[in-house]
C-alpha cells in the first residue's frame, strides 16, 4: 500500500512543480522541455531525490504512449489548408532530408567514437528525425507569426517525419542483432511501414472523423473516443507492420479538419493531454539518464549536437528543399536552424537498450546530448533568429477568443471577444461603429462588471466586448478592432498602398510607368507577383522590381487578393 | 540619394493656393472631380476631364486611402510639366474603401509627369511619411484657415527632413 501512496505523491508533485515551472520558461526564456528534462534529472538518482529509475522497458512503454498522444494532438492542430504550401517541402524534408542528416551525423559519430558504420548510422538514425512536440510548443510559444510556408513545411515535417526514423533505426538494429532479411525484405518492410501507416491512418481517420461528427456524446465523452479511436488506428496499425505513428497523426488530421461542434470539446482536451505526455515523457527521461555515467560522452555527444546542428541539418535542408521548391535563402536558413531534436531521438534511444544491442549506454547518452543542446542552443533563439532571418508577418487583431454557438446546426453563428485596444474608439457610441450588419455587441465587460450594451453605451479603452457574428464578419471585426500600432506595423511592412491582385498588369504598368515584357501585358497583378515568387506564394512574400516591394498582403486559397506596395525610402 | 532634394521639392510642388480646406465632400467621386476642375482651373495646361479619369483609374487599381482618414490619390499625366501636388481638407468625411475602412477627410493629390517615375515614387514615399505622424494628422484636423493648414504641413515636411538628413 506504501509504495502506491509514494507513487501518487511522486508523479503528483512532479508533475505539479513541471507546471509551475512552466511560468519559469517565460520569465527567463529558457525553453519549457528543459525545464521539465532538468526536474527529472533532479529528482532521479543523482539528484535531490535519488530515485533508482532504470525501467528502460517502462519508459519504452511510456515513450510510445506519449509520441502516440502528442502526434495525435499535432494532427488535431494541423489545417489541410496550410499542405497547400507546406506539403511537397515537408515530405522531401521528412524522407531525403531524414536521410541526409543520420547519414552525415552517423558518419562523424563512427569517426568520433571509433564505430564501424552501422554502429555510426544508427546514432545518425536516433537524432534524425525533428520533434513534432518541441516544434509545435516553440512555434506557437515563442509568441512570432511566421509565414505560411515556413510554419507549415516545419509543422508537417515534424509530424512526417518520425516514422522515416523509427524506420532507419529498426532496420539498423536488426543488422546489428542479425535479424535482418534480405534487402528485398527490408524494402518490403519500408513499404508496409508508409503504405500501411497512409492507408489506415487515412480511412480509419476518415471513419473515425464521420463518427465522432454524427455521435451525441455527452461534452467530456468525445475527446475520449479520439484518444480511444486514435490508440486502436496505432495499434492496428503496427500490429500489421505498418507505422503507428504516421497513422495516429494522419488520423488526428482528419478529425481536426471536419468541422463541427465536437471539435471545440476535443481540442482543449487534446491540448492537456499533450502537456501531460510531454511533461511525463520527459521527466521520465530526465530520471532515466545517470548524469555521473554521461559525463564521459559529455565532450564527443556536444560534437555530434554540433555537426547535427551546424552542418548536418542545413546540409539536409538545402538538398531536400532548394533544387525542387522555390524557398527563399533566409526561409532555408530558418527551417535549417528549426531542426529541433525532442522526445523522439530518446525513445529511440530506448530501442537499442530493449533490442539488446552492445555498447546500448552510448546511443541512449548521445542521443541525450544531442536533444539538450539542441533545446537550448536552438529552441531559445528562436525569436531572434525568425527576426534576423526576416520569416515573420505582422498579424493584426484576431478575437481574443472565438466560440462557436451551436445553435443552429450548421454552426453558422460564433460568440467572438474583442479587447478595446484601439485608441480610435475610445468615447465612441456603440450606434456610431461601422459594424457589419448582422453581427451585434451582446455584452460589454467593463471594470469586472457586464453592462448591457445600447446604441448610446461609450466605448473605453480596455473594455472586453462579446460579439455575435459569422465567419465571414470577421475581416471587417478585425479592421475595427485593430488599433493604430498595429496598422502603422503592418504598413510598414506591406507598403503603404494595397492594389488589388486582380487589377492587370497593363493598367498596374500605366499608373507607375513600368515597363513589361509582351506576355505580361494580359496578366493580372496576383498572377505576375506569384510567377515572380515562383508559384505557391504567402502572405508576406516579397519581389522587388522597378523600385518598389511588391508585397502579397492577402490570399484566397492559391490566388493573390491584395498585394502592398513598399516604396523604397 | 546624392544631389537630390527630394522634400524640398515636395514642398516647392505645393504652393498655399493649392492647400484647400473646407472642400464639400459627398462621395470619393465627387471629391475627385472637385480636385481635378480646382487643378485644371489653376494649372492651364491640364484638362480637368483627363486628370479625373487618371485619378480615377488609379483608384480602380486599389484605393489609395492609407488608413487613419487619409488618402493619397496619384496619377502620371501626359500633360504634367512638373510634379503637381495639392491638399484637401473635407467638410465631412467621405467613404473611401481605406485599407482600415475609416472615411476619409483628409488627401494629399499627387500629379507627375509620365517621364518622372523617379521622382513619382520618392515623393509618395515622402507623402505617405508625411501623413503617416498621428500628431499632423491632428493638428491638421484642427488648423481652422487655409493658412494654418499650410503651415501645418510645411512645418510637418520641414520636420521630416530635418529627421532624415540626420
Amino acid at each position: 500500500m506504501d509504495s502506491i501512496n509514494t507513487l501518487f505523491i511522486f508523479s503528483g508533485s512532479l508533475i505539479a512543480l513541471s507546471i509551475l515551472a512552466s511560468r519559469l520558461s517565460s520569465l527567463f526564456g529558457l525553453p519549457l522541455l528543459v525545464i521539465f528534462l532538468g526536474l527529472g534529472m533532479l529528482a532521479g538518482e543523482d539528484g535531490l531525490l535519488g530515485i533508482e529509475f532504470d525501467d528502460y522497458s517502462l519508459a519504452f512503454i511510456i515513450g510510445h504512449l506519449a509520441l502516440a498522444m502528442i502526434l495525435l494532438d499535432g494532427g488535431l492542430r494541423t489545417r489541410l489548408k496550410t499542405f497547400r504550401v507546406g506539403f511537397k517541402p515537408a515530405l522531401s524534408l521528412a524522407t531525403l532530408g531524414v536521410f541526409v542528416t543520420s547519414g552525415v551525423v552517423g558518419v562523424f559519430a563512427m569517426w568520433v567514437f571509433d564505430l564501424n558504420l552501422i554502429q555510426g548510422l544508427l546514432v545518425g538514425a536516433i537524432v534524425g528525425s525533428t520533434d513534432a512536440a518541441a516544434v509545435f510548443s516553440m512555434l506557437s510559444g515563442s509568441g512570432v507569426n511566421i509565414n505560411e510556408r515556413v510554419s507549415a513545411t516545419l509543422e508537417i515535417e515534424s509530424g512526417t517525419n518520425d516514422p522515416m526514423a523509427i524506420f532507419l533505426t529498426i532496420t539498423l538494429i536488426e543488422v546489428l542483432t542479425g535479424d535482418i532479411g534480405g534487402p528485398l525484405d527490408t524494402l518490403l518492410m519500408f513499404i508496409k511501414q508508409f503504405g500501411l501507416g497512409l492507408l489506415i491512418g487515412l480511412g480509419f481517420g476518415w471513419l473515425s472523423a464521420r463518427l465522432l461528427r454524427a455521435m451525441d456524446l455527452a461534452p467530456g465523452l468525445y475527446s475520449l473516443l479520439a484518444l480511444a479511436l486514435g490508440f486502436c488506428i496505432f495499434g492496428l496499425t503496427s500490429a500489421l507492420g505498418g507505422s503507428g505513428f504516421l497513422a495516429i497523426y494522419l488520423a488526428g488530421l482528419m478529425i481536426g479538419n471536419r468541422p463541427g461542434r465536437h471539435l471545440q470539446f476535443i481540442l482543449p482536451v487534446h491540448d492537456g493531454l499533450a502537456w501531460l505526455s510531454q511533461i511525463g515523457l520527459f521527466l521520465v527521461l530526465g530520471m532515466l539518464v545517470s548524469p555521473s555515467e554521461m559525463l564521459e560522452y559529455a565532450l564527443p555527444g556536444a560534437l555530434v549536437a554540433l555537426v547535427l546542428i551546424f552542418v548536418a541539418r542545413p546540409l539536409a535542408v538545402v538538398l531536400a528543399i532548394k533544387p525542387f521548391f522555390s524557398f527563399r535563402w533566409r526561409e532555408i536558413t530558418f527551417i535549417s536552424w528549426v531542426g529541433l531534436r525532442g522526445a523522439v531521438p530518446i525513445v529511440l534511444a530506448i530501442f537499442p537498450v530493449i533490442g539488446g544491442v552492445e555498447n546500448s549506454a552510448l546511443y541512449f547518452n548521445v542521443a541525450f546530448f544531442v536533444v539538450l543542446l539542441s533545446l537550448l542552443v536552438q529552441g531559445a533563439s528562436l525569436a531572434p533568429v525568425s527576426r534576423w532571418t526576416r520569416v515573420e508577418v505582422p498579424i493584426g487583431v484576431t478575437p481574443n477568443h472565438r466560440g462557436v454557438l451551436g445553435i443552429l446546426p450548421e454552426n453558422d453563428y460564433e460568440v467572438f471577444v474583442y479587447k478595446v485596444e484601439n485608441e480610435a474608439l475610445e468615447d465612441v457610441p456603440i450606434r456610431l461603429l461601422r459594424f457589419p450588419s448582422g453581427a451585434l455587441i451582446s455584452a460589454l465587460f467593463r471594470q469586472h462588471a457586464m453592462l448591457h450594451p445600447k446604441g448610446s453605451t461609450q466605448l473605453r479603452l480596455g473594455d472586453e466586448l462579446c460579439v455575435i457574428g459569422r465567419t465571414d464578419d470577421l475581416p471587417a471585426l478585425n479592421r475595427l478592432f485593430n488599433g493604430n500600432a498595429r496598422l502603422k506595423r503592418e504598413r510598414a511592412f506591406f507598403g503603404t498602398f494595397t492594389l488589388d491582385g486582380d487589377a492587370l498588369m497593363s493598367e498596374v504598368a500605366s499608373a507607375y510607368g513600368l515597363t513589361l515584357s509582351p506576355g505580361e501585358q494580359d496578366m493580372s497583378l496576383g498572377e505576375f507577383v506569384s510567377l515572380r515568387v515562383g508559384g505557391h506564394p504567402v502572405v508576406g512574400d516579397d519581389v522587388g522590381w522597378h523600385g518598389i516591394h511588391w508585397v502579397v498582403s492577402a490570399m484566397d486559397a492559391n490566388r493573390v487578393t491584395k498585394v502592398g506596395l513598399r516604396l523604397y525610402q | 540619394m546624392p544631389g537630390k532634394l527630394p522634400h524640398m521639392t515636395l514642398q516647392t510642388i505645393l504652393p498655399p493656393e493649392r492647400t484647400l480646406t473646407a472642400v464639400p465632400g459627398g462621395s470619393k467621386k465627387r471629391v475627385l472631380e472637385f480636385f481635378s476642375t480646382f487643378i485644371a482651373q489653376n494649372t492651364p495646361s491640364l484638362d480637368s476631364q483627363e486628370v479625373f479619369s487618371r485619378l480615377i483609374g488609379r483608384e480602380r487599381l486599389g484605393s489609395t486611402g492609407i488608413g487613419n482618414g487619409v488618402a493619397i490619390p496619384h496619377a502620371r499625366s501626359p500633360h504634367c510639366k512638373a510634379p503637381i501636388a495639392g491638399f484637401l481638407k473635407l467638410q465631412e468625411p467621405v467613404d473611401f474603401d481605406a485599407i482600415d475602412g475609416e472615411p476619409v477627410d483628409l488627401l494629399f493629390v499627387l500629379l507627375v509627369p509620365e517621364e518622372a517615375d523617379e521622382t513619382h515614387l520618392s515623393l509618395l514615399a515622402e507623402v505617405a511619411n508625411v501623413m503617416n505622424d498621428a500628431g499632423t494628422r491632428t493638428q491638421l484636423r484642427k488648423s481652422e484657415s487655409q493658412h494654418e493648414l499650410y503651415e501645418t504641413l510645411t512645418q510637418a515636411i520641414h520636420r521630416l527632413s530635418d529627421g532624415s538628413s540626420q
